[in-house]
């Protein structure tokens, strides 16, 4: 019996289980930031890791099939931006702007406030790609000698916070022109700011999928040539 | 839909074949997702089973992240020392990077404009 605790069978249906009722909570909440089906099932699986005394090591060989399928969903986040060419071509020079400014903005400033408070280096590695889509911020916390799950659930956190501030916060600054506003979400809140983007106006959503696209890109391209010049 | 799995894996493949060659901090798939791109640009062409595999990637991004999630259960020690500074960090570069790409964006979007400033349902993928 307890042999079963070892298997991918177990964690797969497991881990699928946990999400699927996170993320029914979340559909039926209107898909409010605060209920994000990871950041709830997250917690249920490690209890149940600390509850069976699974090794982290073994739930993380058993579940390799979910996380294999991160590398081709990367890959096929081009798909998107290829479908908007067109818009991307029109507004050329304010995303090129905006994004190199966005992306230095977020790492410049992720990576100073945390070593103000005397980090070490490893846990300035996750926090670096901060403003990209998770799964691409898992890569590059790896590629800098971070730690993957600190990344992770950082990611999580600001997606959270950007999606839940943005539309005070861009009042507040007086920008009204939904492109700008739903490719500012995008850069810095990924995912979940884009979905929240969605909510409010198409474009705006389109434009935060555009930034979280291209900033992945920009932000990963940025930091290798950090480590080249370091 | 296999040609199509393919295609996404060979990107994948190729890109970490390139990393592994220049030692580049760039990830493997973020390489790949630069290969997809130049691909779709270089060989145009409707591929609908392509949209519909990467469409449901997407959509179910959210749980492939879930087991790396977990691994925080071995982070105990740098969550105690480090948790506040990562809170503080994160949320205060959020917002400031939500800032700074919204008014430059509009910024840039006033002094050059967009080269055709009504937006049409040409955007929509052709």
């Amino acid at each position: 019996m307890t042999g079963l605790l070892a298997t991918s069978l177990f964690w797969l249906a497991v881990t699928l289980g946990v999400f699927e009722a996170a993320d029914t909570v979340s559909k039926r909440s209107g898909r409010r930031p605060l209920l994000h089906p990871v950041l709830w099932s997250t917690p249920v699986l490690i209890g149940l890791l600390l509850w069976t005394g699974t090794p982290y090591e073994t739930y993380q060989q058993a579940t390799f099939p979910i996380s294999f399928l991160l590398g081709p969903a990367v890959v096929g986040l081009a798909v998107p931006v290829w479908a908007q060419r067109a818009r991307i071509r029109r507004l050329a020079v304010p995303i090129v702007l905006a994004l190199g400014a966005g992306a230095i903005t977020s790492i410049v400033s992720a990576v100073g406030v945390l070593s103000l408070f005397g980090a070490p280096s490893e846990i300035l590695a996750s926090i670096a790609p901060r403003a990209t889509t998770t799964p691409v911020a898992m890569a590059i916390a790896g590629q800098l000698g971070g730690v993957p799950a600190l990344a992770a659930v950082i990611v999580l956190f600001a997606g959270v916070i950007g999606a839940m501030f943005a539309t005070p916060l861009l009042n507040l600054l007086n920008v009204r022109d939904y492109r700008a506003r739903g490719f500012a979400v995008g850069v810095a809140a990924h995912g979940i700011g884009a979905a929240r983007a969605f909510q409010v106006d198409s474009t705006a959503g389109a434009m935060a999928s555009l930034g979280m696209a291209l900033n992945a890109a920009t932000t990963a391209a940025l930091l290798s040539i950090l480590v080249l010049l370091v | 839909m296999l040609p199509t799995i393919f295609l996404l894996l060979a990107c994948q493949l190729l890109g970490e074949t390139f990393h592994r060659l220049t030692g580049l901090a760039l990830p493997g798939s973020v390489i790949g997702m630069i290969l997809l791109f130049a691909w779709l640009a270089l060989v145009p062409r409707e591929r609908p089973t392509l949209t519909i595999v990467t469409g449901w990637l997407t959509a179910h991004l959210a749980v492939m992240f879930v087991p790396a999630a977990v691994g925080l259960v071995n982070e105990g020690e740098a969550l105690k020392a480090d948790g506040v500074g990562l809170v503080v960090a994160t949320a205060i570069s959020t917002f400031l990077t939500m800032a700074v790409t919204a008014l430059v964006f509009r910024w840039a979007l006033n002094r050059f404009g967009p080269l055709d400033t009504v937006e049409t349902e040409s955007d929509s993928p052709a």
